[in-house]
């Protein structure tokens, strides 16, 4: 079942490593919103954290191809939410 | 002591200093100091492509061959983007290939300059790693690091984008004081110790277990350690496309190529067994078909080097994390000595006679039981994408390690003549067989100059049936025979093979084939026979694509007799 996972990425602080961790995310082809990125409070690596809307074991995928990636220093997930339960009314049709 | 050298000296000693002795290039504006500073350094042999596809190709062969670092060289721009689908090849099939590009001067990137590409992002997806070289003074430290990062763990292409200026540059340069590279571990999912007790107890629980064993295996030669767990637990071993010569064919423990063109028994054993020990493989979904209906009955134990691909496809009862050679020895001694006899006579049972499918004279198994016989099984094999390739994986008898060689994640056609270049370089002692069909030869045929001016002794056999065969075969299957643009014409290649100055040979009828194939297998210089093969010749079995494995189209359906 689709949750929505909070993600937090670690990463050197330069564009390429950068570049290399958001085409990692956009080849999943997942549903993702929230990007966020700044300073991690770490010297010379940055924060990047976004929310992906996926089943558990696709979150998990996510994080192992995050962590291969030359330039990552470590991928996890903060929070996972169900989704609300939708209301008879604003269920879809 | 330091000395003072232009970047593109630096890379030279750089890749000496690796052990590198061979690069497969094509100069041109952007690399240029790199070539003029290349003959200073007799111990880099640079092989003049036609195109930088086969420079990539060739690195790709002479790394899976050698086991180290293939080298390719490129110019910027076109040279640089050529160079992408060699890339991509090795990127899925775990090749580790340091590509070099030139780029134009620093002033100018981002300017849109003549033969610009952002080579660094078109690669992103397609390399382990990958780096524009900012300034001369971290040259040397970029190309040991991206040598290291090719080879360490599961092995890949990296690319070092070198701007010209920065090749032109000078800078105070220090050889390495020990030899660059070496494996970094792999973060375990859980300790070595711990998943091997817990195999070990799989597989003395199962009554149906097997291996499965892919190109992991061959990456870190695991074969000793694979053949004494099959022998020592009498476990059926299975060799995906890429595992092949793993284990030797004639081993009584071996089963065959499973997947969407796996013999019927291999398959349907899979879809019997109650375990299955993968070793160094990913299960592609060539190999699994249809997932939701993969192996319904089997408990499925990975053994794997890179973590991200444990539970990527298949949903795994145990994961382990390492090097295939070193869990598989450690699984041997875990598991206590067995026998499967019942499995096995199940598994007998599954068996079909062969439906022979084709309908010619000369069929692709005599072409390949000629080249066997003539070479002695003596010879590594390099094949292709499409129908021969997969003749190949069924049908020729490998017995000695890591003699078979092809495109298997990418499938990129093309593939055979240019790699099996880098095969020769790799093993100059033995022969080497490119075979390709009509289609993916022509893509790269203008290698044969390559050949012929390094003084290449390549074998090219050439399964010409007129068609791109494999399209052909799906479209008969799955497009009601719209034979849509797959009919393809192709030149005399006997008198090709003359215009390039080499031995050529065409066969056309069985009694042609024993005599071409040895006389060609006995050329000093390169050699090319077409073999001229029915134009309706399909690979079966074959699972529908997104079928389950136990549907196999086993015969021509009778519903849509051949045309």
């Amino acid at each position: 079942m689709s949750s929505s996972h909070t993600v937090a990425v670690l990463l050197d602080e330069d564009l390429l490593t950068f570049n290399r961790v958001i085409g990692v995310v956009r080849r999943r082809n997942l549903p993702v919103a929230g990007i966020t990125v700044g300073p991690s409070g770490r010297p010379g690596q940055l924060r990047l954290t976004f929310l992906v809307t996926t089943d558990d074991a696709n979150a998990e995928r996510l994080l192992r191809q995050l962590e291969k990636a030359h330039g990552v220093r470590e991928a996890q997930v903060r929070a996972t939410t169900s989704p609300a339960v939708p209301q008879p009314s604003e269920a879809l049709p | 002591m330091s000395e003072i050298l232009t970047g593109a000296q630096i890379l030279c000693c750089e890749l000496e200093a690796a052990g590198i002795d061979v690069i497969f290039g094509y100069p041109g504006g952007a690399i240029m100091p790199f070539y003029h500073a290349l003959p200073e350094y007799p111990g880099l042999r640079h092989v003049l492509v036609r195109h930088e596809q086969a420079a990539a190709h060739a690195a790709d062969g002479y790394a899976r061959a050698s086991g180290r670092v293939g080298v390719c060289v490129a110019t910027s721009g076109p040279g640089a983007t050529n160079l992408v689908t060699g890339l991509a090849t090795a990127h899925m099939d775990s090749s580790p290939v340091l590509a070099i590009t030139g780029q134009v001067g620093r002033p100018m990137i981002g300017r849109d300059a003549f033969q610009e590409t952002d080579i660094i992002g078109v690669t992103l997806p397609i390399t382990k790693y990958n780096h524009l070289v900012q300034d001369v003074t971290e040259l040397a430290d970029r190309v040991r690091e991206a040598i290291a990062i090719a080879q360490e763990g599961r092995p890949g292409p990296v690319l070092l984008d070198v701007p010209k200026d920065v090749q032109n540059q000078r800078a105070p340069y220090n050889p390495p004081t020990r030899p660059v590279g070496g494996p970094v571990a792999a973060r375990p999912i859980r300790p070595l110790e711990e998943g091997v007790a817990e195999a070990a107890r799989l597989i003395a629980e199962a009554e149906r277990p097997l291996l499965m064993i892919g190109h992991g295996v061959i990456l870190s030669a695991a074969y000793n350690e694979v053949r004494a767990l099959a022998e020592r637990t009498g476990i059926p071993v299975i060799t995906t496309l890429l595992g092949i010569s793993a284990f030797p064919e004639a081993h009584p423990l071996h089963l065959g190529m499973p997947g969407m063109h796996g013999e019927v028994h291999v398959n349907r054993a899979i879809q019997h067994a109650d375990l299955i020990v993968g070793i160094g493989l990913r299960f592609d979904d060539r190999v699994t078909g249809n997932l939701a209906a993969f192996a319904p009955q089997a408990k499925i134990v990975h053994i794997e080097l890179d973590p991200s691909e444990i539970g990527k496809n298949v949903k795994v009862a145990l994961g382990i994390v390492g090097d295939a050679r070193e869990v598989t020895g450690r699984l041997v001694r875990a598991v206590q000595p067995r026998q499967c006899t019942a499995w096995r006579e199940e598994i007998q049972g599954f068996m079909r006679p062969r439906v022979e499918s084709y309908s010619g004279d000369l069929s692709p198994e005599a072409i390949l039981g000629a080249i066997y016989e003539a070479t002695g099984g003596r010879c590594t094999i390099v094949t292709d994408v499409g129908q021969h390739q997969m003749w190949v994986a069924k049908h020729y008898p490998y017995q000695r390690a890591n003699t078979h060689i092809t495109s298997g994640g990418l499938g990129a056609m093309g593939f055979a003549v240019p790699a099996a270049m880098g095969v020769h370089l790799a093993r100059p002692g033995e022969v080497v067989w490119a075979i390709s069909g009509d289609g993916g030869f022509q893509m790269n045929m203008a290698e044969i100059a390559s050949m012929v001016q390094e003084g290449l002794s390549v074998k090219m056999a050439i399964f010409n049936n007129g068609y791109l065969g494999m399209v052909r075969q799906w479209q008969q299957f799955f497009h009601e025979k719209r034979y849509s643009c797959t009919p393809i014409w192709s030149p005399d290649y006997v008198k090709l093979a003359a215009a390039y100055g080499i031995a050529g040979w065409r066969v056309e009828k069985r009694d042609e084939l024993e005599a071409a194939v040895r006389e060609a297998n006995a050329e000093r210089g390169p050699a090319l026979v077409e073999f001229v093969i029915a134009q309706d010749a399909n690979v079966y079995p074959m699972i529908p694509p997104g079928g389950s494995l136990s549907e196999p189209i086993e015969a021509q359906p009778a519903a849509t007799p051949a045309s």
